[in-house]
């Protein structure tokens, strides 16, 4: 008895010591759980779509193509254990993460390990700023979503008093201080200050913006903060309009926020749906998983480019493949991307959305 | 603004106050810190936001707002209650004679247990509800007083008076503060110390479960999560005001509320949670026994 309990022990050790050789894996990183696991659901169900299309196609490199989630809770400190655990589990590229602290942690492991990145969500510069070439991005970045911001208000609204709020992350800091930067050379910042996540009380920060009668604000962080802020604003009789960035665009906002969510300006990438190959991702998510969130497609695309990478190179190698993602152009289902040599996409990624009866209506 | 800010603060604060409460008075009769109690508050919200979705698509809403927010008082209160006396029963019960450290984990474990229960049965999203008070309320020094607000104030305040008479003046108040005094000898004397203890957990729990609507009410919004800050808030108010001290607690919650307020309004929002147990460090190091606490005697 005893001896076939030691054998069952010794097996289980080596069970989990094994590692099949003969599977490609990639990894899925973002928040899975806690309140923005939203998010990290729809970028592994994207990468997961695009996983099994290849499987279905026979794989890549004459293996099968295994998927493995991790989840980081959209915090930076899980994001590095989970970096760890993908190294430790021979990843071989990963998609991932979506909050910008936490990629930002992680692509120091992910780099050093020499194992390709590619972030679809992550929006603070300094991700693909740090010299690493295996790290790579589908999304823009903040200065340049800042800068879009703040040029569309000054167009449209010509305010002469701005706030400015920002919910103290990498991600919602860094966004609010390029919004500012731009517009505080054309216009009076009055207010600016950072409130806290998970408090689900903005009414004393509100009051006191109220007090100093901006035209309009601008709110740097994500939506589930958002969608209150936006809410007890009206509450508190603040009948401004909030101006945001692509973490706030979500249904789930507007499912937060209600009606007072109406006149919200969110800037995020062009509306993809003309495109054919967009078409065919939206229907096919759809049937799978439900309407596509808005990071779904860009985790898939993610997903692709690593995966054609490795075919056209022969290769898992990282910096082979980072090489040659970084000097070819792919066509993903929101369209054609190329990147530059930081890493970052090359297209002009930002439009403004508004909006508009309870959903997001793009402004031309 | 000042008034603005005062009727905010007052209106956070009866909310932690009743939440607070259910702390203090588990703690007074078992020297346990319940921290499954903020789960609790919790599942009285969600109750109340799947209550008062109920009575909005039956009609009940448009016909009569005071009497459908009664109702979902009343049923989530009651259903909350149930929640604390079985808690209490499966996993605080079995310990009571086992050292004090193995409540506390048992208290630790089943607050986990409450919020993956709540996220695997609603889901991990936010659920909301389309505000069913109006946000324009009356003038008053030049600050909005939104009837949400009032009616916070108000309802807490008629709880907290209805609870101070029941501790002081029924049999059963009698009891509770006897066996908090000493479970053995009230034992002794004749008083049913399980029936005693249920019934505390039952009234803590169904004044988190009014914390829970009310918060439905004020922010719209709950999420199987926003136990753990509230409890931890409403802790600091019990801890502040003195723990094992019911109107500690009152005054505990309340003083939260405004301090969180003013902090976050006159100097920075960023430190909103940090000016809180600022003042709770200060507190300790000049009163340990909190506020209205008494200084803990060595029993014989």
């Amino acid at each position: 008895m005893k001896k076939v309990l030691c054998m069952l022990v010794m097996a289980a050790f080596f069970g989990c010591a094994y590692q099949d050789e003969n599977v490609i894996r990639i990894g899925a990183a973002g928040p899975m759980t806690g309140d923005q696991s939203k998010m990290g659901i729809d970028l592994r169900n994207g990468v997961e779509l695009a996983v099994q299309e290849w499987n279905e196609k026979g794989g890549v490199l004459g293996k099968q193509i295994q998927l493995v989630p991790g989840d980081d809770q959209a915090d930076p400190k899980q994001a590095v254990s989970i970096a760890n655990k993908f190294i430790n589990q021979k990843v071989n590229a990963v998609v991932g993460h979506w909050n910008s602290n936490c990629s930002i942690n992680a692509s120091t492991y992910y780099n050093t390990a020499n194992i390709v990145s590619i972030s679809p969500a992550s929006t603070n510069p300094r991700l693909t700023r740090q010299g690493y070439k295996t790290v790579f991005r589908v999304c823009g970045t903040d200065d340049q979503q800042g800068g879009v911001a703040a040029e569309f208000v000054l167009r449209t609204m010509k305010p002469k008093r701005v706030a400015v709020i920002h919910d103290n992350t990498t991600y919602g800091k860094g966004l609010a201080d390029f919004f500012k930067q731009v517009i505080e050379k054309k216009t009076q910042v009055v207010y600016y200050d950072g409130i806290q996540t998970k408090d689900p009380d903005y009414k004393a920060v509100l009051t006191l913006i109220k007090e100093k009668k901006p035209d309009v604000y601008f709110f740097g962080g994500v939506y589930p903060e958002a969608g209150r802020l936006v809410r007890q604003a009206k509450e508190v009789g603040m009948n401004i309009s909030m101006v945001t960035g692509d973490g706030v665009y979500d249904p789930t906002f507007i499912n937060i926020a209600g009606k007072s969510a109406e006149g919200t300006y969110v800037t995020f990438g062009k509306d993809p749906s003309g495109l054919p190959t967009s078409k065919a991702f939206n229907e096919k998510y759809g049937k799978k998983y439900g309407a596509p969130g808005p990071y779904s497609v860009y985790a898939y695309d993610a997903a692709n480019i690593i995966l054609t990478a490795f075919q056209k190179t022969g290769t898992t190698d990282g910096l082979t493949v980072a090489d040659y993602i970084s000097k070819n152009a792919f066509t993903g289902a929101f369209g054609d991307i190329s990147f530059d040599k930081n890493g970052d996409v090359t297209r002009a990624p930002y439009v403004v959305w508004k909006v508009t009866n309870g959903t997001f209506v793009e402004v031309k | 603004m000042f008034i603005q800010q005062l009727i905010n603060g007052l209106a956070l604060g009866a909310v932690y106050a009743l939440i607070a409460l259910g702390y203090t008075m588990v703690y007074g009769i078992l020297q346990l810190i319940n921290f499954a109690h903020g789960e609790v508050y919790m599942l009285g919200a969600y109750l109340g936001i799947i209550v008062l979705g109920v009575l909005t698509s039956l009609g009940l809403t448009a016909y009569s707002l005071p009497l459908s927010l009664l109702l979902t008082m009343l049923l989530s209160m009651a259903f909350c209650a149930a929640y604390g006396a079985v808690i209490e029963r499966i996993a605080y019960r079995p310990l009571r004679n086992a050292s004090k450290l193995a409540p506390l984990i048992s208290a630790v474990g089943m607050s986990i247990i409450l919020q993956n229960f709540v996220m695997l049965a609603q889901g991990k999203e936010y659920k909301n509800l389309p505000p069913l008070l109006p946000s324009e309320g009356f003038s008053f020094f030049g600050a909005n007083v939104a009837p949400v607000q009032i009616f916070i104030l108000g309802a807490s305040i008629l709880i907290m008076v209805g609870l101070h008479f029941f501790v002081e003046k029924t049999r059963l108040g009698k009891a509770m503060r006897a066996t908090s005094q000493d479970r053995i000898m009230a034992g002794l004397v004749g008083i049913n110390i399980n029936q005693v203890i249920s019934v505390t957990f039952m009234i803590g729990s169904s004044l988190a479960a009014v914390a829970g609507v009310m918060v439905t009410l004020y922010y719209g919004v709950v999420h199987f999560f926003m136990g753990y800050l509230a409890g931890i808030k409403a802790f600091t108010a019990a801890v502040l005001g003195g723990i094992g001290s019911i109107p500690g607690a009152m005054l505990g919650g309340f003083m939260l509320g405004l301090i969180e307020n003013f902090g976050a309004s006159y100097i920075s929002s960023v430190y909103k949670d940090a000016f809180a147990f600022f003042v709770l460090i200060i507190t300790l190091i000049i009163r340990p026994a909190g506020l209205l606490g008494e200084k803990a005697v060595d029993k014989v």
